[in-house]
């Protein structure tokens, strides 16, 4: 520490060396990104809030309480800080040492002095300091001993009151009480404490009590418990071994669990919630089946997923289902210990937080496994701090049953008072996640997590891989059909034992049970009975017992005795010749033909094509309905769907009548046009001379044939009875057409009179 | 990593290697409180029930104890929650105690107020307790002492009966040992059961559990009742107590259908006591008649439910089960923990057949393939109709003849369910058939025929599936039984198991038809045995005598 002290931070920071600066950038990393420009920048970074914040969420209550300190009596000398803490002047200074470390406070010329922004991070709304609850020291301060006397003179009850004020926060209201009364007038205890000026008024009626009161009202301290001492540890002896046995056989267990609830979930995948999570009923499914509590099964499948094991994709029906990754296949080869170093890797490096599934979130919804939200910033922290707790106890001492966990929340909250409130939780969670994976055992770490912890992984796992269970690669097969493994199989034997045979039984050993059914699903997956029985020969360090033999035989013998397969059509014939001639006709090549006996075929053509084609080879065949019988088939006739108009009838009879009526008319009327036709060709007319033949006709009321040459330019001849001829048309009754109509005259080609019938 | 014989399974079974250099030490220190599940060849199964659990606590054992020997012999890391399982369970033994208060009599008593509570408000003991005689006691219906404890039991909290037992009247009963000698394990057998008070020995058929009742009498040195399957067991057990013991022909009673006395020691068939006439039952007084001091109930896995009833009130006098086989096909195995006693005694039948006291048996099951006009009946017939028509196949009775064939000389039960097919068996062998209906003179007759080798075939009925002593039967064909009973399984192999001159080895065939139900029931029937080391061959018939 320089004697002189600095201008200014930033002078400070300039005069340190480098390493010291690279100490500061890597305890607060936020400081160096981006690089800053220079020291002036750096210590205003460092000054800056939100890092700040930080920074002081890394103090241990030794540390934040000198910083306190520091702050309520404002800028001191070393001595005059360690005087008024309640610690050990050693720890005083260490703690100081670290604050300038993390460039929290810095060396003014006139002592060691917070930065400004530190005592604004550390004040509450209302001017206490959050940790000792203490007020800034007073800009003159009367001597401690003055205040001492002041206090000394104090009755209980002014007493009473402004240690109430002082513990409630050091503020209240002054109420009725006279801000400005000497000592002997006083006449309430508040108004004792306000004419000491133990008690000072402030704007707004409030009183507050300043910092040099509570010091002397502690006893010259800021704080009333000593701030240096940890909380102690509540342990008991246990043998390391133990630990370590116990630890070693969780961890075993752990990689047997995911392995086999992520097997599982390979041939059947939970669905996964709309929202994201797990279902409480398939949570509850897989604690029954790997025999644990819904906890411990929650935590697995949290690790697993946070390995990278697990992962939500879209199911054989497209359903959003939790679906075992890739790297689970890959994960599966490894040895148990560098699968283990995988969960317990991911666990630590992992936000989650499984200790919550089941319970209720605040809006009363139940935390379901793997769900999105389920995750905490600060349980990395946490779960680290419980960790290196536990790496501090010596081997062979463990957290004591029922009070050790306790006190380690409470040794975690003395290092990180400013931590959430959640820790208490989160550092329980850790000692049983650690537990539940084998880090740790009966409140103890267990000795291969310690180098493991501490960063030396390779030598943890070794330790740990001397814990564990050999390999085996043999089962022992008795005549009961079980065949038990008496530790961990290879995995690929495992793999495979487990498709002939059921598990029974999982552990440290395995007991495998061979049935029928086991045997006949290695059939289905395309072993044969010989492959078996060399399988099984060949793992059994026993003799295969006869029944065994047997069984697999017996299964073999009954095995596809029965076989299904698909076909369009098929063709059955008391003739075997006639169905051998069909199969082997040279035009039967495309009708998909085999033959199952020798008189049935079956076509993978459909029946409607198969049959035209048959016929058209020459056969002769018949259709089979569903129950056997002979179905008369005939050519299918094409009909259309009735129209509708067709429907009335009667409409449609009228209809026709009338239609007929019209044509008998029209015939009758040409029967007549041809009868009068006269011998010699009709002499074409002109107008004005066919006009003069109409008229003629209208007025004697004659019949007249009449040329006409209508709107398409078709020349007809028109049987008619002229009404009048005016404005170049002529009215008259056609007889065709049973209708008045009239006609143009100048269409008109002909006229011939006609001669009634006779 | 330890080298131990034992590997303790998280789903608390624990398996024993066999051939380990510890493993006699090891079923040793587990036998107290492991029930043994399966014992095949190589690994033996054990389990750790809250039963066996208690009943370690019963003998004496603590929690800690049982930790301890798990993690001495297990050969892996056992799981921390079994452990914790292990504690918890034992702790809740003891926790309430039945005591003989001299004031108040019967008195149950809880050093625990919160279990002790939680006990009396529960439905099942209501109307089984007094008044309220402190904080810690509660009067107890001497009357309830066995309801009270079966309904303790069933809610988690078995009561530790301190009680004690009523002595009975004195009866003085030696045994004879004069040409013989009580074997070690039927000594050890007896002797365990008279430190617990009560309880269930489990020997195999043929390994003299007869002598364990009568070493347990002389413990007793008490009138004792006898309940028994039926009356030529009775006869057989009063043979064997008349020579075996000081007891003279006058000083035991039968007590059956035919005959009713009543003697210091007397032999009731399980039949009889539960006959009712008008809902009544006329003969549960023999229960009362005198004051025994010793109850014992042979084929304990057969005691039907009126005797259950009866014996809740017997929980003041000493209770000894004797069976091959805890297993009952009923699941009653409870009832028997807690109104019999628990476990005392039990022996892997092949360690027994090791030592000698029971013959080696070769078991063979051979198939025969129906031939397919018969499958087509059979698959075509009523489900209920179908094991009667697959284990009746005619072409059993021509392997049943080979066989008989191919054991010349050797004394041949052949055993069969349905009267019809056994009559048509006797008929083909020429043989006598005893049957239900056979009266008991004729039975005895044909029984004391056989023994003496007079009659070298005998068909039989299920009559003949518990406590008949033929201990020269060599060979014994089953061809039909009661569908997938694991238990007749071992009570008929049981009848071959006596021990022969010169080690021989018993031949016990089941005859199944193949691909039916028959098949599968004998897969069930031969569970049992299978577990208890015995390997079955499988042949098929056209392989038999070949």
């Amino acid at each position: 520490m320089s004697a002189t002290g600095f201008r200014t931070l930033a002078d400070q920071l300039r005069s340190w060396p480098d390493e010291r600066l690279s100490r500061l950038l890597v305890a607060r990393p936020d400081l160096a990104t981006p690089a800053p420009h220079d020291s002036a920048q750096l210590a205003s970074r460092a000054a800056a809030r939100s890092s700040l914040l930080r920074a002081l969420d890394q103090l241990t209550t030794a540390e934040l309480s000198v910083l306190d300190a520091l702050v309520v009596v404002g800028q001191t000398s070393a001595e005059g800080l360690a005087s008024v803490v309640r610690a050990a002047p050693a720890s005083v200074e260490a703690a100081v040492s670290r604050l300038l470390d993390l460039a929290l406070v810095w060396e003014a010329p006139g002592g060691v002095r917070a930065l400004t922004a530190v005592a604004e991070a550390l004040t509450q709304t209302g001017g206490a300091t959050a940790v000792s609850g203490l007020r800034p020291v007073s800009e003159d301060p009367p001597p401690a001993a003055d205040v001492r006397r002041r206090l000394d003179e104090l009755s209980p009850a002014a007493r009473a009151l402004l240690e109430h004020v002082l513990d409630s926060g050091g503020e209240a209201t002054a109420g009725s009480a006279r801000h400005t009364v000497l000592p002997e007038d006083a006449r309430t205890p508040a108004e004792e404490l306000l004419a000491r000026r133990l008690l000072v008024p402030r704007s707004g009626g409030v009183v507050v009590v300043p910092g040099e009161v509570g010091i002397a009202l502690r006893g010259g301290r800021t704080t009333v418990d000593t701030v240096d001492e940890e909380p102690t540890l509540a342990t008991s002896e246990r043998a390391a071994s133990i630990v370590d046995r116990a630890a070693a056989g969780a961890a075993f267990e752990a990689v047997r669990r995911v392995e086999l609830v992520l097997d599982q979930w390979g041939l059947a995948p939970p669905s996964a919630l709309r929202a994201g999570g797990l279902g409480v009923r398939d949570l509850r499914a897989t604690a029954v089946q790997l025999h644990v509590d819904e906890p411990t099964a929650a935590l697995l499948i949290e690790v697993a997923a946070a390995a990278g094991l697990l992962a939500t994709a879209a199911d054989p029906d497209g359903n959003p289902a939790w679906i075992p990754t890739d790297a689970f296949d890959q994960w599966t080869t490894q040895p148990v210990v560098d699968r283990w170093a995988a969960l317990v890797r991911a666990w630590l490096e992992s936000p989650r937080l499984p200790g919550l599934v089941g319970s209720r979130d605040p809006a009363g919804k139940v935390w379901n496994a793997l769900a999105p939200e389920l995750s905490g910033i600060h349980q990395v922290e946490s779960r680290r701090m419980a960790l290196d707790v536990l790496l501090e106890l010596p081997a062979g001492e463990v957290l004591a049953t029922g009070t050790g966990v306790p006190s380690l929340v409470s040794r975690v909250a003395w290092r990180r008072p400013r931590r959430p409130r959640t820790r208490a939780d989160q550092v329980a969670w850790a000692v049983e996640e650690a537990t539940a994976l084998g880090l740790a055992a009966l409140g103890g770490l267990a000795s291969y997590a310690r180098p493991l912890l501490s960063g030396d992984e390779a030598s943890g796992l070794a330790g740990l891989a001397a814990l564990l269970p050999e390999p085996v690669d043999h089962v022992l097969l008795q005549a009961d059909l079980t065949a038990v493994a008496p530790g961990p199989l290879e995995s690929q034997l495992a793999r495979r034992l487990q498709l002939v045979a059921d598990v029974e039984s999982r552990g440290g050993a395995t007991v495998y049970r061979f049935t029928p059914g086991s045997v006949r699903r290695a059939l289905d997956t395309g072993w044969t009975a010989a492959e078996l029985h060399e399988f099984v020969a060949g793992v059994s360090r026993t003799p295969v017992p006869q029944p065994l033999t047997y069984l697999v035989d017996d299964t073999a013998r009954t095995f596809g005795t029965i076989r299904v397969g698909h076909a369009e059509a098929f063709l059955r014939a008391d003739d075997e010749a006639a169905l051998t001639e069909l199969l082997h006709h040279p035009r039967a090549g495309t009708l998909g033909l085999r033959r199952l006996a020798p008189t049935v075929l079956i076509s993978s053509t459909p029946l409607d094509v198969l049959l035209p084609r048959l016929r058209e080879l020459g056969a002769a065949p018949v259709v089979e309905a569903a129950d056997g019988t002979v179905h008369v088939a005939r050519p299918d006739l094409v009909r259309a769907r009735t129209p509708r108009e067709h429907r009335a009838r009667a409409a449609k009879v009228a209809r026709e009548t009338a239609h007929a009526a019209h044509a008998v008319t029209a015939i009758r009327a040409g029967d007549r046009a041809a009868s009068s036709r006269p011998e010699v060709p009709a002499t074409v007319l002109t107008p004005s001379g066919s006009m003069a033949a109409l008229r003629e006709a209208a007025e004697a009321g004659e019949t007249v044939l009449i040329g006409y040459l209508d709107n398409q330019g078709t020349r007809t001849e028109r049987l008619v009875d002229p009404v009048r001829v005016e404005g170049g048309s002529l009215t008259a009754y056609d007889h065709r057409s049973d209708d008045v109509r009239s006609f143009a005259v100048h269409r008109i080609t002909t006229v011939l009179p006609v001669t009634p019938d006779p | 990593m330890n080298d131990g014989p034992l590997i303790v399974q998280s789903d608390k079974t624990l398996l024993l290697e066999v051939d380990h250099e510890r493993a006699a030490d090891c079923r040793k220190a587990i036998a107290p409180f492991a029930e043994l599940e399966r014992s095949p060849e190589h690994i033996h199964t054990y389990r750790l029930t809250p039963l066996g659990l208690w009943n370690a606590r019963a003998a004496g054992h603590d929690a800690e104890q049982v930790i301890d020997t798990l993690l001495e012999y297990s050969r892996y890391s056992v799981p921390h929650a079994l452990l914790v399982d292990v504690a918890e369970t034992m702790a809740r033994y003891g926790r309430l105690r039945l005591e003989k208060n001299p004031v108040h009599g019967l008195v149950l008593v809880s050093n625990d107020r919160p279990v002790l509570e939680e006990v009396l408000r529960a439905k099942k003991v209501a109307g089984m307790l007094g008044n309220r005689i402190d904080d810690d006691t509660v009067a107890v219906h001497a009357s309830e002492r066995g309801n009270l404890k079966q309904a303790l039991l069933k809610l988690g909290w078995p009561a530790e009966d301190f009680a004690g037992y009523v002595d009975g009247e004195a009866h003085a009963i030696a045994l004879a040992e004069v040409d013989w000698q009580l074997r070690a394990y039927q000594r050890e057998a007896a002797e365990s059961f008279w430190h617990g008070g009560s309880g269930v020995v489990v020997l195999p058929c043929g390994a003299g559990k007869t002598l364990v009742g009568a070493a347990a009498m002389a413990q007793a040195q008490a009138t004792t009742l006898i309940l028994v399957t039926n009356t030529v067991s009775a006869r057989q057990w009063k043979d064997e107590l008349v020579r075996r013991t000081s007891l003279t022909p006058d000083e035991i009673g039968e007590y059956s259908g035919s005959v009713k006395e009543i003697r210091p020691v007397t032999i009731a068939t399980y039949q009889v006591l539960t006959t009712r006439r008008k809902g009544v039952y006329p003969h549960l007084e023999l229960l009362d008649a005198r004051d025994w001091g010793l109850i014992v109930y042979d084929e304990v896995h057969l005691l039907p439910a009126p005797i259950f009833r009866m014996t809740a009130n017997l929980q003041a006098r000493r209770r000894l089960g004797l069976t091959a086989t805890l297993v009952r096909e009923d699941g009653r195995e409870g009832d028997v923990f807690s109104l019999i006693g628990p476990k005392r005694y039990d022996a892997p039948w092949k360690d027994i057949e090791s030592q000698g006291w029971i013959a080696p048996a070769d078991c063979v099951e051979v198939r025969v393939t129906l031939p397919s006009s018969e499958r087509l009946v059979y698959a075509t017939a009523e489900p209920e109709e179908r094991y009667r028509l697959a284990s009746c196949t005619h072409h059993k009775i021509d392997v049943v003849r080979s066989l008989v064939a191919s054991h010349p000389g050797q004394p041949t039960l052949v055993i069969g369910q349905y009267i019809e097919q056994l009559d048509e068996l006797a008929a083909a062998l020429d043989a006598p058939v005893i049957k239900g209906d056979t009266p008991v003179k004729e039975r005895q007759r044909l029984f004391d025929a056989f023994r003496s080798g007079e009659i070298g075939l005998l068909v039989v009925s299920k009559v003949a599936n518990f406590s008949i002593d033929l201990p020269s039967a060599e060979v014994a064909i089953q061809v039909s039984g009661s569908f997938g009973s694991r238990q007749e399984e071992a009570q008929r192999l049981g009848r071959l198991l006596r021990p022969k001159s010169e080690g021989k080895t018993a031949h016990f065939y089941t005859i199944v038809s193949r691909d039916t139900v028959d098949a599968e029931f004998a897969q069930n029937r031969q569970r049992f045995l299978a577990e208890q080391g015995y390997a079955y061959r499988i042949v098929d018939a056209e392989d038999v005598g070949a």
